[in-house]
């Protein structure tokens, strides 16, 4: 029988202090961004842009998904993810370094003589195979009334600005929650969750039109968003799950507060989300492989691919792919055993979050060609500015979360749900 | 009348004391034998020593007969039996005969779920041998039973008897078959 034991001792802020591990984690953030920044001098902008966008691409997926989470556990008023959505809320505190971390990409591509640093479309002189420019491109002129610099950069401010507008609502409802318990916080969260969804849908899909599909504008998929947003709530699943056992480690989730029936919960989740992700790939590779048609198949061929007809390395990455982001991880979460053995879960979801990079380099780094127009290899030096620069956004994005984690309770120990949570039951 | 009996049931008043005996009856060893209470008692399957459903199993064998079921017949129909060009596609690719044996899956996981579950649970039953006993209806109300049945390698009328004494049981009856 589960312990029913869980009183407010447990709930009191953790004693020991995280700063000495905020440091570290800012240090090796600062030093990951320097790396990436020297890099400029080893592999030219251009790379180091393209790995940059990763980079920063991969860690506010991960917030999304937090945020997300969050406000779907608001608005279905969940009972199991009290305890965890404690660390989801500290976690969205990365959302300002975030849109600070993007900038440079937006300043590089604004102010550079040419703006087609990374994005071709914006530089109306960007030569196109076959000698046209975009300027004369008909399939830019026909979308150019959504893609154009001042819509990329007020975009992506906006998206920046909503996401850090609904989290610090979030944040603050629920953290005056743990001092006065007062309910009218609970009913603030979820006017905030009912319009942050939306909100939060749309610009998540229009942020990964903006910063990844028009990597290759001519190109269009309706399943892009989708695909981008099972990949933020995937990752944030995962992060949930290793922040989860850490604190279970680390003793901060002993005496009541972890019960096994919440990481069943979380993996489960995290299995659905496989399925969804694979679902929303699938459609995606399916629909453009069944009809056929040139102006949606070049962008698989550019993965598959190389003028002659050779096969280049990103065909093995999609095989990695469909392998290790769908049907490995699913076979193996089939398994109430592995979705409940900590360290087997951890592996599981540290593979997951390892594989979502993978997924964004398949999407974001083919962008970059070569005098054929065959997409550069993946297993190059760029790979270690791609490695360098998640390294750097992500350790000051865990900077962020352990700045924030012990200015409040553990737990919600206020909300409403909290009881039914400590005591979660399958 | 010599038949054997269906076995004993003893009457506990209390959540805990219920557990508690069921843990006792766990450890002495016993197989046959149940916990009939008024609600579901939260943490009782592992007081009983049960183990995970196989449920899962039968599913899991559900799902790889539907994939392959579905994969094997479109290659059969498409790519073997009657070999027939569509929109110019291969005879077969896991491409196009992917959603149908997806949907295959579903179906026949469905199907080995709700069949395992009735095999497993043994529903529905109409009779049972202890609504013989007289008071089984406060069992939908406000007491809890022990059973242990007669057929239970372990079971012997006088040890059984004592055991269920020794856990806390009142009202220690025989049901007949």
């Amino acid at each position: 029988m589960s312990s029913h034991a869980a009183t407010a001792p447990a709930a009191l802020p953790s004693a020991d202090s995280t700063a000495s591990t905020a440091s570290k984690a800012l240090s090796i953030g600062v030093a990951g961004i320097v790396l990436t920044a020297l890099g400029i001098f080893v592999s030219g902008a251009k790379t180091i842009a393209f790995s940059w966008l990763v980079g920063v691409t991969y860690w506010t997926a991960i917030a999304i998904g937090m945020l997300l989470l969050v406000m779907i556990h608001h608005i279905v008023d969940a009972g199991w993810s009290t305890v965890i959505r404690r660390q989801y809320e500290h976690g969205l505190s990365a959302f300002l370094w975030l849109a600070i971390l993007f900038s440079p990409l937006v300043i590089a591509s604004l102010f550079a003589d040419k703006h087609d640093l990374i994005w071709p479309w914006m530089e109306p002189t960007h030569e196109l195979h076959g000698g046209h420019t975009v300027a004369q491109d008909p399939l830019y002129l026909k979308k150019s009334g959504f893609l154009n610099l001042k819509a990329f950069v007020i975009g992506t401010f906006a998206f920046y600005g909503i996401w850090m507008w609904l989290s610090s609502r979030l944040r603050k409802a629920s953290f005056s929650q743990d001092v006065d318990g007062d309910i009218k916080w609970t009913r603030m969260n979820r006017v905030t969750s009912a319009m942050g969804l939306p909100l939060t849908a749309l610009s998540l899909t229009a942020a990964a039109i903006f910063w990844v599909k028009s990597l290759e504008y001519h190109w269009f998929s309706t399943m892009y968003g989708v695909w981008f947003f099972a990949n933020c709530v995937r990752g944030a699943l995962s992060v949930g799950i290793v922040i989860m056992l850490w604190l279970l480690q680390r003793g901060d989730y002993q005496g009541g507060v972890y019960n096994k029936n919440q990481l069943h919960c979380i993996s489960t989740l995290a299995f659905a989300f496989t399925v969804f992700w694979a679902y929303v790939t699938f459609s995606q590779y399916f629909l453009i492989w069944n009809a056929n048609v040139p102006e949606e198949t070049f962008w698989y061929n550019l993965r598959e691919l190389n003028h002659d007809g050779s096969t280049n390395q990103w065909w093995y990455i999609g095989l990695v792919i469909l392998f290790g982001h769908f049907v490995v991880p699913f076979l193996l979460m089939l398994s109430y055993r592995f979705k409940t053995t900590p360290h087997i879960i951890r592996r599981i979801a540290l593979w997951i979050l390892a594989i979502i990079l993978i997924d964004l380099c398949y999407n974001i780094l083919p962008g970059m060609k070569d005098e054929h127009g065959d997409s550069l290899p993946f297993l190059s030096l760029r790979l270690l500015w791609v490695l360098t620069s998640v390294v750097g956004v992500g350790g000051v994005c865990a900077w962020a979360y352990l700045k924030s984690f012990p200015t409040t309770k553990l737990i919600p120990i206020r909300d409403p749900r909290i009881g039914e949570c400590l005591t979660h039951h399958e | 009348m010599a038949a054997q009996p269906y076995g004993l049931i003893a009457t506990f008043d209390k959540t805990p004391d219920v557990y508690h005996a069921a843990e006792l009856v766990r450890d002495a060893g016993y197989r046959n034998w149940d916990v009939i209470t008024p609600f579901p008692v939260h943490g009782l399957d592992k007081a009983m020593g049960l183990k995970r459903s196989i449920v899962p199993r039968i599913s899991l064998v559900g799902g790889l007969t539907g994939f392959t079921t579905g994969m094997t017949m479109i290659w059969w129909t498409g790519a073997y039996d009657y070999k027939l060009v569509v929109g110019g596609k291969p005879f077969f690719s896991p491409m196009f005969a992917f959603p149908v044996s997806y949907e295959l899956t579903i179906l026949f996981t469905a199907f080995a779920t709700i069949i395992g579950m009735f095999v497993v649970n043994g529903l529905p039953m109409h009779y049972h041998p202890v609504l013989k006993y007289d008071q089984i209806r406060r069992g939908m109300d406000d007491q809890f039973f022990v059973v242990i049945e007669a057929r239970d390698p372990r079971f012997n009328a006088a040890n059984t008897r004592a055991l269920l004494e020794k856990a806390g049981g009142k009202n220690i009856t025989e049901i007949e078959a």
